[in-house]
């Protein structure tokens, strides 16, 4: 068969940069690099094993859309973005803050002044790197992601989602406000390849782009995700530049399947926790460099996990989420 | 008139002296970039005068750093003009434009500076430039011709008055300088790189009107390393300024930079989607018929000269819906001109294609067939609601544009329904048809230099690549040679790439360096070298949508084929499924190889094992599918008898029954060079 | 290396005998060549060409049973080290513990769940496949009570899980028979082990931190005659475990190190951390997994990822065809045609639920492929429609004549209305729009 598992020596994942601190030009206290391995995730050691990945948590801007197990353990919390997010990184041990605007998903929506108000809160209550994710409607895209870019100018944060036919207004948004893009493609291969390109189209470097090969949720279509995200490691290693990215996952559907949603709620919080923990494990054990979940329990879980696979592979600090400025 | 070639001295000399006389501090506020354009070019930040002249020296007495350090000195003195003028953009509005220039929301950007003598011409202009989601920046005398005449300027109308005299065109340089350093990632002080980012991405040009400064032409006419056109409908000639009608400024502005519009909305009363393709339509609800069996009708895509071609042009000769009867059959010639810097005459055949495709996304427009059999209708539904003939060209005129942007630029339609002209039309189309066949027919591997790969399969089999040359169609069947060139004209980014095939190797197998060193690429290192005519050593690998597969049988020491929809047994012992799910999966196979019903017609097919002569059996399906075709081969082979002498399964389904068969026909296989 | 079938050919006698089942020499290389069928069904081949072939075509990990009865497994016969690269084959089995030193209700609560506890997804049952018994007391006889209780109240698969063969030998007097995984051989105690391996055909695992400890001791075993080995390689750690498992399976797969290719036991209970562990063991290699109480909660996410990990990814699972009752629909919802790759039908029926929407999916036979493909593809036909309105009866079941089909299906939806007769409604391409489109779009 092939010769896959043999990644040639030299070959490395690109190392990203999210977030700036003071001196260069954002708040953040925190700053991490994500990608830089020449292995297998969680096989290499030294500078080979790259960077260890990061857990993020996802949160919202408008939660008519969001998981009610979630909205029941965060609380009150669901109605104060910028306390949410604060909760996140301190109360949730998580490594960063995905925020999306889901306000933007609603027909209609136009109230874009709101989105620069919360991606400013959002910053002023956080101290680490910031994922935010914009509308995914092309008509509003143009005005959405301008607000947010000019919102989190010089953050450094990583702005979603690009995909092949909508694009221009994220890699704009970041190259005009400093920022990093994550670029979705549907579980293919040559599609990620394909969008990396058109991104360097736009002039937008290479070592600002996060691959999202999309993950499907556990159960439904999990392996197709698992299987593209161990590809593209693969083949980066062999030498392909154009995949040779930190990959982002999360599985986002996984608090809508049966299983969960029909949980009864008295174990509903540990059902959720565990189909989200299972598929963004996978993920890591994948290649992914950053993993997204949303119930603040799977946190706990994926860092204590993450801790055993990286033992002795990095130095203490950045393993456990601390590369400050 | 102004001869540009006498004031350029002039106006560089007076640039000269002023800078020579420049006292004092020189700078613009709320920039982080200096003054840009200096900043970019000589990498220093100039803040006083004295400064100013060492990197005016630097640059090599660029008539640019002259005029941005003027006008900085100016602003220094006195600040900016105030309203309605904008003067120096300040970086955080820059970055707005910036974005929505990468965006798309802006298509490029424009320069109208001067003081025009027809005010109707500039707002024309302007009006034009517009519509046409162009930025538009104005220098001098123009904004007041424009204000006077009523039409409002500001950044929201897309308008940017810079200044009044048309030395606030410098700003213009000093956007695309900033431009540059925040978006395209040049480094202050790399010239080259600079000039390369403004060569390939600024879509800018200047519009230039009478009544400027003589240092105010020397400064525009320094925008030209930028890679900016100069473009003047009046008062200026010579240099390298380009005379245009004022009508034409904006379109000519456009092409020279490659400045295109994506057209979203298609202005005819009928929807159209990819959601209506696949509905009919019956007897009863349509309105008109062309062609089909009642009337003659055709279509014809063409190539033609740009200047020939007048981009969204629809005529329709002969009657229009309205003069048609209810239930009436009318002829119908379909001739759509295209014209496209990269468009090629080999295109036409394939582009033509999408007329059908197109015509049906329309709701209430059906199309089936294609060249001179085609059959369109329409339905009363839409007739009713005011569809004309001249909206099918409509609707393909904008579709083509749209679906193909890089490859054309212009695209005008012509429908006619008048039956004399179009069958005297219909002798000419049917000699192109002729022609393009002969020619693609033609075609030969060694006659090109690049082959092209497909690597859509490569979703379920991880490691397959296709690589698709003009006598060897893709093993599915689904695309040509030049399906996957046009493919990757459109799409550059897609799964169809360009092959260069190299050196040749071994012209046998068909083994070039160049495709071998692409397909270990794209095989992610799984296949190191593929013989292109060979099936026995280093075949291609079989992804699983094979139309056939053709394998050796080492007992005849022959080749068997056997396609997909024959579901019985073979001599091999395998059926079709069980032997794709041995060989599928992305695997090279030696003695086993996927091919496309197409390639067995090929003079390549299989040649570095005898090819055709190789041949023993085949199911009848696809012995009777090809008949003609192979019999013909055969035929200008000189050997029409060896036809009867392949076997199919009335004949033999065992190895042995088929052994006895070729003995008795005396098969050539049985006396080639041993397979194996 | 692995061979090619042409290269096989040419080592088999050419005489199309046909009594190795297959009609000529070349398919039955072919089938070899896959590593489907074992060399020894051709009887005319002399000794050295058997060994080549076998040792180029038998899989590279052997095949290991564990258990009797109608829910034994086996493991290992895998092929690649990714699952795109082909699939993998025999999913691990996982094993929950008890320990000698809980007290009864304790174990019986784990066995009865082990022994009756399944989730049903797409059409399978999944459940965990049996029991690991561990010896904690110290004390043989007990540890001997403790599996006869509950052999004789369930029959599971077993892991007897105990350095010591004194222990092993209590154990295996009540359960050896019902071929347990004997767990775990190390240097001092094999020759003991082997012994009881054999005498109760059961399959041994033996134990060590060190790959080349561990080839020593499967050396011993197999002098021993003890062929059914499987390799614990002792992790202290998730990434002790992830290394050695993935260099076991490469060098086993790449046929350089014979001996280590056996199944891997992966004991997680050691480890902590659970759900990483046993998720850990599923995704890299592991052939039986030993796992510690999970919740239910656990399992169910466990079984799932296994199901996923182990689906072959150039057969993708097929939901069957038919009509499928979403919300409660009554006869005058809409019905919405889909294929049956399961995908689509998991995707859109999320869409379908969280919308709450009442209608039916109707599900046609596309063996398995996207709308895109089996339009493409051909597979997908007014016919095929036409046949399944007729099979599921769906006249009968609405009181409309409204077919929604995907937008990729558009254009197809002029001869399904044509040969069904049924109106048909091109539907939104992306599942995410179903909602809206029902909410806007959808009248009978
Ligand atoms: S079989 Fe057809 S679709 Fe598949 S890779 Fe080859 S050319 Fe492309
Ligand atoms: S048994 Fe051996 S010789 Fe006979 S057909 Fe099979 S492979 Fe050939």
């Amino acid at each position: 068969m092939s010769e896959e598992h043999n990644p040639e020596p030299g070959n490395r994942i690109l190392e990203v940069r999210l977030g700036a601190t003071k001196a260069e030009g954002g708040t953040r206290e925190r700053v991490y690099t994500v990608g830089g391995a020449g292995t297998f995730p969680f096989l290499g050691a030294g500078p080979a094993a790259g960077h260890p990945p990061r857990i993020a948590l996802e949160i919202c801007d408008d939660t008519r859309t969001w998981s009610p197990i979630v909205l029941r353990e965060v609380g009150d919390l669901a109605e104060d973005t910028g306390a949410w997010a604060a909760a996140a990184e301190t109360t949730f041990g998580a490594d960063m803050v995905r925020l999306s605007f889901t306000s933007t998903r609603q027909r209609g929506f136009d109230d874009f002044a709101s989105l620069g108000t919360t991606v400013e809160e959002v910053i002023g209550a956080t101290k680490y790197p910031l994922i935010v994710e914009g509308s995914t409607e092309p008509a509003i895209d143009s005005e959405v992601y301008r607000r947010i870019g000019e919102a989190a100018e010089g953050e450094r944060v990583l702005l979603g989602t690009a995909e092949a036919d909508r694009y221009r207004s994220v890699a704009a948004s970041a190259l005009a406000y400093g920022h990093a893009v994550v670029a979705q493609t549907p579980i293919d291969i040559n599609l990620a390849k394909q969008l990396n390109i058109l991104l360097h189209e736009t002039a937008l470097p290479p070592e600002r782009i996060v691959i999202d090969p999309y993950t499907g949720t556990l159960g439904y279509g999990f392996e197709y995700s698992y299987s593209v995200m161990e590809r593209i490691r693969s083949v980066a290693l062999q030498g392909d530049a154009d995949l040779a990215r930190p990959m982002i996952s999360s599985a986002i559907d996984s608090l809508n399947v049966k299983e969960v949603r029909e949980a009864d709620p008295e174990t509903a919080d540990e059902v959720a926790i565990r189909w989200e923990f299972y598929a963004a494990f996978s993920a890591l054990i994948a290649g992914a460099e950053i993993v997204c979940v949303r119930h603040p329990g799977t946190v706990a879980l994926l860092r204590e996990a993450l801790r055993a696979l990286l033992e002795g592979s990095h130095p203490q600090e950045e393993a456990y989420g601390d590369e400050s400025a | 008139m102004t001869s540009i070639d006498t004031v350029l001295a002039s106006g560089r000399e007076r640039l000269d002296e002023e800078m020579d006389a420049l006292e004092g501090s020189v700078g613009y506020e709320e920039t982080a970039y200096a003054l840009p354009v200096t900043y970019a070019v000589t990498g220093m930040a100039v803040h006083d005068a004295a400064s100013a002249r060492e990197a005016y020296a630097a640059s090599g007495s660029s008539v640019l750093v002259a005029g941005e350090c003027l006008a900085a000195a100016g602003y220094a003195a006195e600040g900016g003009e105030g309203e309605p003028y904008t003067g120096f953009v300040p970086d955080t509005v820059l970055r707005r434009l910036g974005y929505s220039l990468v965006d798309g929301s802006i298509a490029g950007i424009g320069l109208v500076a001067g003081s025009p003598d027809d005010a109707d011409a500039a707002a024309a202009i302007c009006r034009e430039m517009q519509e046409k989601y162009l930025l538009t920046f104005l220098a001098g005398g123009v904004i007041k011709t424009l204000t006077e005449a009523g039409v409002k300027v500001g950044l929201e109308y897309r308008l940017v008055p810079l200044g009044s005299t048309g030395m606030a065109a410098i700003h213009f340089a000093d956007i695309i300088a900033r431009v540059a350093m925040m978006f395209g990632g040049v480094q202050p002080g790399d010239t080259d790189r600079l000039l390369n980012y403004a060569a390939e991405r600024a879509k800018a040009f200047v519009i230039a009107f009478p009544g400027l400064e003589d240092e105010e032409v020397a400064v525009i006419d320094g925008f030209r390393v930028l890679s900016i056109p100069i473009l003047t409908p009046e008062g200026y000639e010579g240099g390298e300024w380009i005379r245009v009608p004022y009508l034409e400024a904006v379109r000519e502005g456009m092409e020279r930079r490659g400045i295109r519009v994506n057209v979203v909305a298609i202005p005819i009363p009928m929807a159209c989607s990819p959601a209506f393709e696949g509905k009919s339509i019956r007897k009863e609800e349509m309105y008109v018929e062309f062609g089909g069996a009642k009337a003659a009708a055709f279509e014809l895509l063409r190539v033609r000269p740009a200047d020939e071609v007048e981009d969204g042009r629809v005529e329709v000769i002969g009657p229009e819906v309205g003069d048609l009867e209810e239930g009436s059959a009318v002829p119908l010639a379909i001739l759509v001109d295209v014209a496209g810097a990269s468009m090629k005459k080999d295109y036409e055949p394939v582009l033509e294609r999408r007329i059908h495709t197109f015509l049906n996304y329309g709701e209430g427009s059906w199309h089936v067939a294609q060249r001179d059999l085609v059959w369109v209708r329409l339905t009363k539904d839409v007739v009713r609601r005011g569809v004309a003939i001249a909206d099918l060209g409509r609707l393909l005129a904008s579709k083509f544009r749209v679906e193909f942007p890089d490859l054309l630029d212009a695209v005008q339609v012509t429908l006619v329904t008048d039956r004399e002209r179009v069958e005297a039309m219909l002798e000419e189309a049917r000699a192109i048809y002729d022609e393009r066949d002969e020619r693609i027919a033609g075609m030969k591997d060694e006659d090109v230099g690049t082959y092209y790969s497909c690597t859509l399969c490569q979703t379920f089999a991880p490691n397959h690549v296709c690589i698709i040359t003009p006598e060897r169609p893709a093993l599915c069947g689904a695309i040509t040679w030049l399906d996957a060139k046009i493919a990757y004209e459109i799409a550059p980014a897609g799964a169809n790439q360009p092959v260069e095939k190299g050196e040749l190797i071994d012209p046998v197998l068909g083994q070039f360096e160049g495709v071998n060193r692409f397909v270990k690429k794209a095989s992610h290192s799984a296949v190191d070298r593929v013989s292109l005519y060979g099936m026995m050593e280093e075949p291609m690998t079989c992804c699983g949508c094979f139309e056939c597969i053709a394998t050796i049988l080492p007992e005849v020491n022959g080749i068997m084929i056997v396609n997909r929809d024959y579901l019985g047994d073979t001599p091999l012992g395998m059926t079709f499924s069980t032997l794709a799910g041995t060989i599928g999966g992305g695997a090279q196979t030696p003695g086993f190889v996927g091919i496309s019903k197409g390639y067995i017609l090929s003079d390549r097919f299989l040649q570095a094992e005898n090819g055709i002569e190789r041949v023993v059996w085949m199911p009848s399906l696809l012995r009777n599918e090809l008949k003609g075709r192979l019999e013909e081969k055969l035929e200008r082979m000189g050997i029409p008898e060896l036809f009867d002498k392949i076997a199919d399964e009335t004949v033999a389904v065992s190895v042995e029954d088929l052994a006895e068969f070729l003995a008795r026909v005396d098969h050539p296989a049985l006396a080639m060079r041993p397979l194996i | 290396m692995a061979m090619k079938a042409l290269d096989i050919y040419k080592l088999l006698p050419k005489t199309n005998c046909k009594k190795c089942g297959f009609p000529t020499c070349l398919a039955f290389a072919m089938k070899l060549a896959s590593g489907k069928v074992d060399v020894d069904l051709c009887p005319d081949l002399d000794e050295q060409t058997r060994e080549l072939l076998g040792g180029a075509t038998r899989p590279p990990i052997r095949l290991v049973a564990i258990g009797a009865g109608e829910r034994s497994f086996t493991v290992g016969e895998e092929f690649v080290l990714y699952r795109h690269e082909r699939t993998f084959y025999h999913q691990p089995g996982l094993m929950m513990q008890v320990a000698d030193t809980w007290p009864e209700e304790r174990i019986e609560g784990v066995v009865a769940r082990v022994r009756d506890e399944t989730f049903h997804r797409v059409g399978e049952d999944l459940s965990v496949d049996g029991i690991a018994f561990r010896w904690e007391s110290g004390d043989a006889d007990r540890f001997g009570g403790v599996v006869g209780t509950v052999e004789a109240c369930a029959s599971v698969p077993e892991v007897i899980i105990a350095d010591d063969p004194e222990a092993q030998a209590a154990a295996l007097a009540h359960c050896g028979n019902f071929q347990p995984l004997i767990h775990a051989a190390c240097a001092d105690t094999a020759e003991a082990m082997c012994d009881l391996a054999r005498k109760y055909g059961c399959a041994l695992a033996v134990r060590a931190g060190d790959l080349e400890e561990l080839k020593r001791l499967v050396g011993l075993c197999r002098d021993r005659g003890v062929e059914n080995l499987m390799l614990d390689p002792a992790p202290a750690t998730l990434r002790d475990f992830l290394a050695r498992s993935v260099e076991i399976r490469r060098r086993a797969v790449e046929r350089t190190d014979p001996d280590l290719g056996y199944p891997v036991v992966f004991d997680t209970v050691p480890l902590g951390l659970p759900d990483a562990a046993t998720a850990l063991g599923i995704l890299k290699y592991a052939g039986v997994i030993i796992i510690d109480e999970l919740g239910p909660a656990s399992t169910m996410a466990a079984l799932t990822l296994r199901q996923n990990i182990y689906t072959d990814p150039q057969k993708p699972i097929q939901v069957t065809p038919g009509l499928y009752p979403v919300n409660a629909p009554t006869g005058s919802a809409p019905v919405l045609m889909t294929v049956n790759f399961s995908l689509t039908y998991f995707t859109l029926l999320g869409y379908l639920e969280a919308a709450g929407i009442p209608c039916y999916l109707f599900i046609v036979d596309t063996e398995g492929m996207s709308v895109l493909t089996a339009v493409a593809g051909g597979k997908l036909t007014e016919t095929l429609v036409a046949d399944a309105i007729k099979t599921t009866e769906l006249e009968n079941r609405v009181d409309h004549r409204v077919l929604i089909i995907p937008g990729y299906a558009a254009p197809l939806s002029g001869k399904i209305e044509e040969e069904t007769g049924w109106e048909v409604r091109v539907g939104p391409g992306d599942a995410a729009e179903i909602g809206e489109y029902l909410e806007t779009g959808w009248e009978a």
